[in-house]
């Protein structure tokens, strides 16, 4: 059966249209060629400064996606009223109007009761209409019940810290004036993470002119492969390494950046013994030692001398350590023998590195930019899900970010910067505009994340924990964007003790059941509820739970203004800004709808479009006269126009970016090396997450809930072991997975172009083990082989015998596996990692609310039955 | 002129971008990849290697492939030095396939669909431009050099590892990358004397 | 195996140190080995048919030559329809070659078979013409296979030493089972003599091309170990030696013990050197692995 060519508004023609990618959540400029209504091309925009023309695999592979005979094409109601994992929906089709009246009657109703009982979780890959239901609806809606969910990419820990010590969602180094790059569990510009057809191209530059790359990684995938040096570890244990080096750097070799430290950081705040800052009594600022008057001052204090940077100071007679001091004394068990132990890398290896590191940062040294004189520091440490995908999250990303932190290395060229924390706007209008400050404790505060913030205001810190009533924990633990321990909270409900429960969800777009955990997880946790799939596929989540699945336009299919409205899609560095557009190069085939079209219809049906107009002002940060009148209706088209001439102007409206695709202006060194101008200091120091984890222990206490362990709650870098770590009897080896550049998440099995990368290459539809492992264990290459974890689960796969893996180690690409009848060139493709992964409280940190994304297995071979 | 490739090995990252910019630049057909990429190992843990090699046709300044065509398909064009296949002529005896060292050709044995469930529109479009039964294989892009545009892979190449010109300008970016990089060919013993060159994955 | 399966052999195969070629032996590709063998015993056929003045063997020669051959090759092509598109390139291609061979024999075989023409000029011209062209078609089909730059295993003079011979050895052992099944007019004993020198000649000659092609390092080596103790070895021992050497040479020398009547012994001896005779192309054309594209040695060494 084919799906012949499909309608289109102009028939005959022959024309190239600037759009943006979907494939993952880089959003990278596209070109699309369309002739006689059919796409036959999608290349990179080279008028786009993300992605600079060139496009990574999976997106040239987006036509598949666009004519996959298996997309869902008309709404789906299941006719089995049996939900199950593996179970036939008998899908029948049925018309939008009836569809639609149904998702709306039962909103209503949900919303008379208890409006928190209607939970939407969505995919970051589609971010733009995931933000303009998270932005818009559910805040006008007045559902507080929002997850995103897919799980397994996330970095969750490293956001925060992106957040307090870069001022921006999350980071990227200045690979353009970098020396010395050392990764951990991270791909940066050599195989995945933000930015990636800009960062490759800027990754390969700096390695070409001798920049030197560490991969510490217990699998050689691409990073490892590029880099100079492997270092192959246990995972996990990346922090212990961190902690070590952090040691030797401070303790032993001296290798700091004393100024940075001093004057940039809040390396000479006193510490109270019971680890708060010492505050001065009137202003309660946070104090100092004045080593010229020798007494305590503010930070603030306008004739200053210098304060100290190390030691212990009287306050009101109690001693009192500088957070430098703090830092120094708290990292000292950290041996290099210490480490080995628990990271298998030798002592003297870490030794190394860390002098490596320490030198090639050139603390002191500077460059002149633009005629201004700057900080250089050309070492990096980076890291992301590989490092901290771990219930040991938050102190092994502290830990890694410090390094960066003591070196000065931060928000400098060349060393770590936040992604484009601080913009000027356009120079015509002065937008989109964002700007970070210092608190009133003289703190690192980011300016708004996201979209335009015309109005100057900065976000804040998120309110302090207040309650534990919501499943997505956001009044428990407000910082994690991604939050996906929502199920595994809702399994748990006589602990949590929520008073409401799913009563309706709407899932956009994200295949819950294969990405976040173990598929009964998500399942039990929604399986009593009326479940909207928003979907390209009927894919596992949507076979499992579904009672209606809506037809996705997808990215090729739709418009989305201002895609790139994120800080993490534009590269770092010096450059130019650009914004596009997204918008449709051939319209939705059969009766495929955009999502937020969807949500303007169900917003009028539920009569609340007077909400969400005036939330869409605020998303989008549109001004007047562009802004939302909040009692008329709008078409998605009107709404895309209006944000467009609010940032760049009345005659740059939406037709204009039809027309044009991109608008791009030149960066300024004041916006890209930012930290020199904006005084305000990086918190090495966490006082907030001391705090928080008090009061979350304090309301755990209150209300009697049981596995809360705020144990983790710590200020400073520390090593803890995740639970796969661990030793368990009968299960020696620890099973990782990793990404791999032509893959994102579940979606790409189902596309043959990319499918077809994997059938030629030799790792990523296999188990990777070590050989000498294998061969102990009788298991030759080929052979099918059952991994059981210790904490429950198996999956089945054939082994690939590899030397580039630790031994210790079973590595895995995901997240393939796929069991869905409506993928059905996706099932069978891979392995599913996830039947491995428990999700619960003893599996996760809760400061961030990551999982423990590891097993500790045990391995065989399959037995012929 | 002599139109050349350069790949630098220390700049791929293997991500496969060029298998699938040439497979859409020329609606190639399952299982036909003009563009692909190998990848080796070697060493023995904890020293390990790992490479990614993007390979093509390597239009070969002595190509086998000519020497063997009963038919004069196979052809290598004085002006440029492209080796293409002239399909219309091409009987399918894959004589060729025999002869030619670096696995650049494909035989179009039958005319099949991705999915498995008949051709999707796009494919019905692009498949038009391909015959059954006889061979075929890259050709630096022909039609993309008529409009001044570079093959596909080299210009979607995300690490820009992938450099194209003429190997007889002594001034050209491929011509000084081979000589002052340590530039060499594959399997130069055999007398094909490629056209694309690769420069040392570390130096 | 699907054509499904078969790409995704192709995807695998493309990525491994040794590559096993597969275009002229999987699916379709078996044609050519099918054709040459056709052709090669129907080539020695019509000269031993020529030499004892055998008529019923020449129409054989030209039955296998022209008919099962030529169709066999016709089928083998992806475009059959262009198949005189071959003839224009004989100064480059052997293919080229070959074709002409076949078809110059076979115009030359029906001036020696059609009757007016047989006695007089034109027919001791087209005798000649035939004997030559069958000679150029057990010549050219080794060469075919030894142009082929890309596959060590097969460049060497002893592959068309190698056709040579067994063309000779199964055109003889063809006009046996003929004999066998009441073909008169043949004599069967001087052939006989011939032929046990010829087998045991082969046999020199396969042992030889092994020993060579396992010197010769690399893929070549790969190629012989996959015959003697690879995924081949089935067919090359059961076919090529057991019902090719073994046999034929056992039956030869020790038949009379078997007490079996004349013609059915030749009768055996003829098919089962004939199986040998398909079953060496066979192998040989199977074990055919392309040169390492970048092997253990590294990239910037080359395979061999």
């Amino acid at each position: 059966m084919t799906h012949s060519a499909p309608t289109s508004e102009a028939g005959g023609r022959d024309v190239w249209i600037p759009s943006a990618c979907g494939m993952c959540y880089n959003q990278c400029g596209i070109r699309g060629h369309r002739k006689d209504g059919t796409l036959v091309k999608i290349e990179g925009n080279p008028d786009n400064p993300i992605g600079r023309g060139r496009l990574c695999a999976r997106g040239l592979a987006g036509i598949q996606l666009l004519y996959d005979p298996h997309r869902v094409n008309r709404p789906l109601r299941r006719t089995n009223p049996e939900k199950g994992i593996g179970v036939d929906p008998g899908w029948q089709e049925i018309g939008w109007d009836e569809a639609l009246d149904e998702i709306s009657e039962r909103l209503r109703k949900v919303r008379e009761r208890d409006p928190r009982g209607f939970f939407f979780s969505g995919t970051v890959i589609s971010l733009a209409p995931l933000m303009h239901a998270l932005g818009t609806f559910l805040p006008a809606f007045g559902s507080p019940s929002a997850f995103v969910s897919d799980g397994h990419h996330c970095g969750n820990a490293e956001h925060i810290l992106a957040r307090t010590l870069h001022a921006s969602v999350t980071t990227n180094p200045d690979v353009a004036h970098c020396d010395y790059l050392l990764l951990f569990g991270c791909q940066a510009g050599l195989g995945t993470y933000y930015a990636l057809t800009s960062m490759a191209q800027d990754v390969a530059d700096a390695r070409v002119r001798g920049m030197k790359v560490v991969a510490v990684d217990p699998y050689l995938g691409s990073a490892a492969e590029k880099a100079d040096e492997w270092l192959p570890i246990k995972p996990g244990s990346d922090g212990a390494l961190a902690c070590a080096m952090l040691n030797l750097l401070l303790n032993e070799y001296r290798l700091f950046d004393e100024a940075y430290l001093r004057d940039h950081a809040d390396g000479p705040y006193l510490l109270t013994e019971e680890g708060w800052y010492a505050r001065d009594a009137e202003s309660g600022k946070p104090l100092v030692w004045d080593l010229a008057a020798g007494r305590p001052r503010p930070f603030d204090a306008p004739d200053l001398g210098t304060p100290a940077l190390t030691g212990s100071h009287p306050v009101d007679g109690r001693p009192c350590r500088t957070v430098f001091q703090a830092l120094c004394d708290q990292v000292a068990k950290w041996t290099p023998e210490a480490a080995a132990e628990v990271t298998t890398i030798p002592a003297q290896t870490i030794r190394r590195i860390a002098r490596e590191f320490g030198e090639a940062a050139a603390i002191g040294s500077t460059i002149q930019i633009d005629g201004k004189s700057l900080p250089l520091r050309p070492a990096s440490a980076l890291y992301f899900k590989g490092a901290h995908g771990h219930d040991n999250a938050w102190p092994t990303a502290l830990a890694i970010e410090l390094l960066n932190e003591v070196v000065g290395a931060s928000n400098v060229p060349g060393g770590l910067l936040g992604t484009n924390p601080v913009c000027s706007g356009h120079p015509d209008t002065g937008f989109p505009r964002w700007r970070p400050g210092p608190d009133a404790d003289g703190l690192l505060e980011a300016g708004a994340l996201l979209y335009n913030d015309p109005y100057g205001r900065t976000p804040g810190w998120p309110p302090p924990p207040q309650s534990a009533e919501l499943p997505n924990l956001r009044d428990l633990v407000g910082w994690p964007i991604t939050t996906c321990f929502t199920p595994a909270a809702l399994n748990d409900r006589e602990n949590f003790q929520f008073d409401h429960r799913p009563e309706v969800l709407i899932n956009y777009g994200s295949n819950l059941l294969m990405s976040v955990a173990r598929p009964e997880v998500c399942f039990e946790a929604f399986e009593h509820a009326f479940v909207v799939c928003v979907n390209l596929y009927s894919d596992e989540t949507a076979e499992a739970l579904a009672d209606i699945v809506l037809p996705d336009a997808c990215y090729l299919e739709r418009l989305d203004p201002l895609p790139n409205f994120t800080r993490h899609h534009h590269p770092v560095g010096l450059g130019d800004w650009g914004h596009t557009i997204r918008q449709p190069l051939v319209e939705p085939l059969h009766e495929r709808r955009h999502f937020s079209e969807v949500l303007l219809e169900l917003a009028d049906r539920l009569g609340i479009t007077q909400p969400m107009n005036l939330l869409t002002n605020n998303l989008f940060g549109l001004v007047p006269p562009h802004a939302l009148e909040p009692d008329r209706s709008y078409s998605w088209r009107e709404i895309a126009d209006r944000a467009y001439k609010s940032w760049f102007g009345e005659e740059r409206g939406l037709a204009w970016f039809e027309q044009h695709g991109v608008i791009r202006w030149p960066k300024q060194v004041e916006e890209v090396f930012w930290k020199p101008f904006i005084h305000a200091r990086a918190p090495l120091y966490n006082e907030w997450v001391k705090r928080s984890g008090e009061q979350v222990a304090e309301i755990a206490r209150q209300r009697g809930m049981k596995g809360v362990d705020t144990s983790g709650f710590f200020p400073l870098p520390d090593w803890r072991p995740c639970r796969a770590w661990q030793p368990r009897e009968g299960y020696d080896l620890q099973a990782i997975y990793y990404r791999v550049p032509w893959h994102t998440f579940s979606m790409t099995y189902e596309n043959p172009w990319l499918d077809e990368i994997s059938r030629g290459e030799p790792y990523s539809y296999f188990v990777c083990i070590n050989t000498a492992t294998a061969r102990a264990r009788g298991i030759s290459d080929g052979d099918p082989i059952v991994v059981e974890a210790a904490d429950g689960g198996s999956v089945e796969g054939r082994a690939r015998l590899t030397e580039g893996v630790h031994p210790e180690v079973l590595a895995v690409a995901n997240n393939g596996g796929h069991w869905a009848k409506g993928m059905p060139f996706a099932r069978g493709k891979g392995i599913f990692f996830n039947q491995l992964l428990p999700m619960d409280l003893p599996h996760t940190d809760l400061v961030s609310l990551s999982m423990d994304c590891d097993a500790r297995v045990r391995v065989r071979k399959r037995e012929e039955a | 002129m002599r139109l050349g490739m350069v790949i630098d090995l220390k700049r791929c990252i293997g991500c496969y971008g060029c298998q699938i910019a040439c497979k859409a630049e020329n609606g190639t057909r399952p299982g036909t990849t003009y563009a692909r990429v190998v990848k080796r190992e070697w060493g023995e843990y904890p020293n390990v290697k790992r490479l990614s090699i993007p390979v093509l046709c390597m239009h070969c300044g002595e190509p086998p492939c000519v020497d063997v065509c009963p038919t004069g398909a196979s052809q290598k064009r004085e002006c440029d030095g492209i080796v293409f296949v002239e399909t219309d002529v091409c009987v399918g005896c894959r004589a060729c396939v025999m002869a030619c060292p670096y696995g650049a050709r494909y035989f179009q044995d039958e005319s099949r669909d991705y999915f498995g469930t008949g051709e999707n529109a796009y494919e019905e479009c692009v498949y038009a431009a391909h015959q059954s039964g006889v061979v075929e294989k890259c050709d630096f892009c022909r039609a993309r050099l008529e409009q001044g545009l570079e093959p596909a892979c080299s210009a979607n190449c995300m690490c820009k590892a992938r450099i194209f010109g003429d190997l007889e300008d002594p001034n050209s970016e491929v011509s000084r990358l081979i000589r002052e990089e340590g530039g060499f060919q594959l399997n130069p013993e055999l007398g094909t004397d490629p056209s694309v060159w690769y420069l040392p994955p570390e130096r | 195996m699907s054509s499904i399966d078969r790409l995704d052999l192709r995807r695998h195969d493309l990525g491994q140190v040794y590559r096993p070629q597969r275009d002229w032996i999987d699916g379709r590709g078996l044609l050519i080995v099918v054709a040459h063998f056709f052709s090669g015993i129907g080539a020695g056929a019509w000269l031993w048919s020529t030499l004892y003045d055998f008529r019923i063997g020449q129409w054989l020669s030209v039955a296998c030559v022209l008919g099962l051959s030529g169709v066999a090759h016709l089928a083998f092509l992806g475009r059959w329809d262009r198949f005189w598109r071959m003839l224009r390139r004989p100064h480059r291609s052997w293919i080229s070659r070959g074709i002409w061979a076949i078809g110059v024999f076979g115009l030359a075989a029906c001036g020696v078979l059609w009757p007016a023409a047989r006695s007089g000029p034109v027919g001791g011209f087209a005798l000649g013409l035939s004997v030559a062209a069958a000679c150029a078609i057990l010549l050219y089909e080794g060469f075919v296979y030894a142009a082929s730059r890309a596959i060590p295993f097969w460049r060497t003079r002893l592959l068309p030493a190698l056709y040579i011979a067994y063309g000779l050895r199964g055109g003889a052992a063809l006009l046996l089972v003929t004999a066998a099944l009441g073909g008169d007019g043949f004599d069967v004993a001087s052939v006989e003599a011939v032929k046990l020198w010829v087998v045991a000649s082969t046999a020199v000659l396969v042992l030889l091309y092994l020993v060579a092609g396992s010197r010769a390092g690399g893929a070549a080596r790969e190629s012989v170990s996959q015959l003697v103790a690879g995924r081949i070895s089935p067919s090359f021992y059961g076919g090529t030696v057991l019902a090719g050497i073994v046999l034929p040479i056992g039956l030869t020398l020790g038949g009379d013990a078997l007490a079996l009547p004349e013609l059915v012994l030749l009768g055996a001896i003829g098919i089962a050197s004939l199986l040998g005779d398909f079953y060496v192309k066979y192998c040989i054309v199977k074990a055919g692995v392309y040169v390492p594209l970048v092997g253990s040695a590294g990239v910037q060494r080359s395979g061999s």
